[in-house]
């Protein structure tokens, strides 16, 4: 049992010395999910919004596919962009692959479900009135989009911060399509599996300290923002 | 000739909600700068003309045009001239300020904001000082519908529809929006078309009433609308008890109806009863001539017309009587006085 205890010693004394090799994996981790966060952001709340506030044929099934989406393996996302972006792949010639930006993709496509299906139910749930005073108050379609997301920002908050947390603590994405390449596309979560595999578990709970220092700085800056 | 153009001109108009009619106006003008009363029972299809008005809803069928032009919803035209303020209306989360400042923004005109803002406050008699940074949740019902108001009078409009403004707020924020919606049309010209149930506001302020019922609109003012369930007399003759032992006759339906209506005009009254005036069960095809004792309930001043509508209940039925001021006083009519109420079978219309 020491060496759980050991562990977090270690742990400690990882993240004041700067170690390299647990850095790099702390920069590579925010880099990729902080850039498709912002890319599964810019298409998932437009699209949440028309789903929730217009009727359309096939709106349901296009609900229904969402909300099969919100429970897709990252192995699966990991496999299908893999094929995509292999050098025999249709998206070969771009060579994404074991590049951060590859892991971006997958990570953008396990986020944009969470963001446009909370974003839609969310904008299904509006007051009706508030439809109505912004049309009586002259507003556009444009301003009735932006004012609406403002409107709900703090649902659309929490809703980025369950992304964001699926998105930084997936494995599956980063070890298929990333290959774990250290100093290169070696992120916190599969660092820890691989540490945790050679029998290293100061390294792993090192890392791990700094994926919750993470999730605590972000839910912390949410909640500050919220106050204001 | 644009004088002559009316502010509104609906033809044709039908509105559903799914397979239910809610609004069926085969022909409405409202002229500019004019005050409209608008009355009727919850769920007769007010809120829904006023949406229709406020172009925030496509009638499903029909054309609504706004000065001479066929217009529709969004219509970057018309957004900025027509506003309607709801009955439970919606402040944006953010201050007060923001909150009145919305519509400006939206068109991009920024001039002497805090001034403005002062001023629209002071319309609906809040303080710049206590409220323009008081956030949405900081106001009591009454001071949000007064914000609300401050929020599109500061726009100015072309036409402001009221959807029950006052319904649900204290007697101090309703004379202050009444106030302020009247200061608008007599400022600026602006339009008014009002849904209320204060009908004493309404007779005071409006040029004319229009009463909607079941969707139907009747433009000759606030009708008796008698709503079912009525009974067979015989294959012709139909009868309506009022809930105090009295009852009255009309003719048969000639398709599937609900409620019939009685126009004012149609309605004559006398203070005592002759021995000649009573109900007779009608035998055959000549129309019958109904005679029902009341009392007296209200008195409310046409402002425009000086016309006194007499509101006489007669059991579960209420009735409005259109009267000339010579007619109250020959009368001795106050509220509480039984009077008679007299109209003829063949005036009482089914809708």
């Amino acid at each position: 049992m020491d060496f759980i205890a050991v562990g977090f010693i270690k742990a400690i004394e990882l993240l004041i010395s700067g170690d390299h090799s647990t850095w790099s994996a702390v920069w590579a981790t925010l880099k990729v999910s902080t850039c498709s966060m912002a890319a599964s952001l810019l298409t998932g709340l437009p699209c949440g919004f028309l789903i929730g506030y217009y009727n359309f044929k096939g709106k349901k099934h296009l609900r229904t596919i969402l909300d099969t989406m919100l429970s897709l393996p990252t192995v699966f996302i990991g496999l299908i962009v893999y094929a995509f972006i292999t050098h025999r792949g249709p998206l070969g010639d771009f060579g994404l692959l074991f590049t951060l930006t590859g892991i971006g993709i997958g990570q953008t496509i396990l986020a944009f479900p969470i963001i446009a299906a909370i974003t839609a139910s969310i904008i299904e749930g509006i007051d009706e009135d508030l439809k109505l005073t912004l049309v009586s108050l002259g507003a556009g379609k444009r301003n009735i989009l932006v004012t609406c997301l403002w409107e709900v920002r703090y649902g659309i908050l929490a809703a980025a911060v369950t992304a964001y947390g699926r998105v930084m603590t997936e494995v599956g994405i980063s070890m298929m399509v990333g290959g774990n390449i250290k100093y290169y596309t070696r992120t916190i979560t599969t660092a820890i599996a691989l540490e945790t595999s050679k029998g290293m578990f100061a390294d792993g709970i090192a890392l791990g300290l700094v994926l919750i220092l993470i999730a605590f700085i972000v839910n912390l800056s949410l909640s500050v923002l919220r106050k204001q | 000739m644009t004088q002559n153009v009316p502010a509104y001109h609906l033809k044709k108009i039908q509105h559903y909600y799914g397979r239910s009619k809610v609004l069926d106006i085969k022909d409405l003008k409202i002229p500019k700068g004019s005050i409209t009363g608008l009355v009727g029972p919850n769920g007769s299809g007010k809120s829904t003309l006023l949406k229709l008005l406020g172009f925030a809803l496509e009638p499903t069928q029909g054309e609504i045009f706004y000065n001479g032009k066929k217009e529709y919803c969004f219509s970057p035209s018309i957004r900025s001239r027509v506003t309607l303020l709801t009955q439970t209306p919606y402040l944006l989360k953010r201050s007060v300020f923001e909150n009145i400042i919305y519509g400006l923004k939206i068109r991009n005109d920024k001039k002497e904001l805090k001034n403005r803002v002062k001023k629209a406050l002071l319309g609906v008699g809040l303080e710049y000082d206590d409220f323009a940074h008081r956030k949405w949740h900081e106001l009591s019902g009454g001071e949000a519908q007064r914000v609300a108001m401050a929020a599109r009078l500061i726009l100015k409009p072309e036409v402001l529809l009221l959807d029950e403004p006052i319904a649900s707020v204290d007697t101090k924020s309703a004379r202050q929006i009444r106030k302020a919606s009247i200061n608008a049309q007599k400022r600026w010209g602006t339009t008014l078309v009002i849904a209320s149930h204060d009908l004493q506001w309404l007779y005071s302020v409006s040029d004319t009433q229009l009463s909607i019922f079941n969707g139907q609109i009747f433009t000759s003012g606030i009708e008796n609308v008698i709503p079912g369930p009525f009974e067979k007399a015989s294959e012709k003759i139909w009868k309506k008890g009022t809930g105090n032992g009295q009852s009255f006759f009309l003719k048969a339906p000639e398709k599937k109806s609900d409620n019939a209506v009685i126009k004012k005009k149609h309605i004559s009254i006398c203070v005592e009863k002759k021995p000649e005036l009573s109900t007779k069960i009608p035998t055959g095809n000549s129309p019958t001539e109904n005679i029902l004792s009341g009392h007296v309930v209200s008195m409310l001043l046409e402002k425009k017309s000086s016309h006194i509508m007499t509101i006489v209940s007669v059991g579960d039925l209420s009735f409005t009587v259109r009267l000339v001021p010579d007619q109250v006083s020959s009368f001795g009519l106050h509220p509480g006085k039984e009077i008679y109420l007299m109209f003829s079978s063949d005036h009482i219309n089914w809708i």
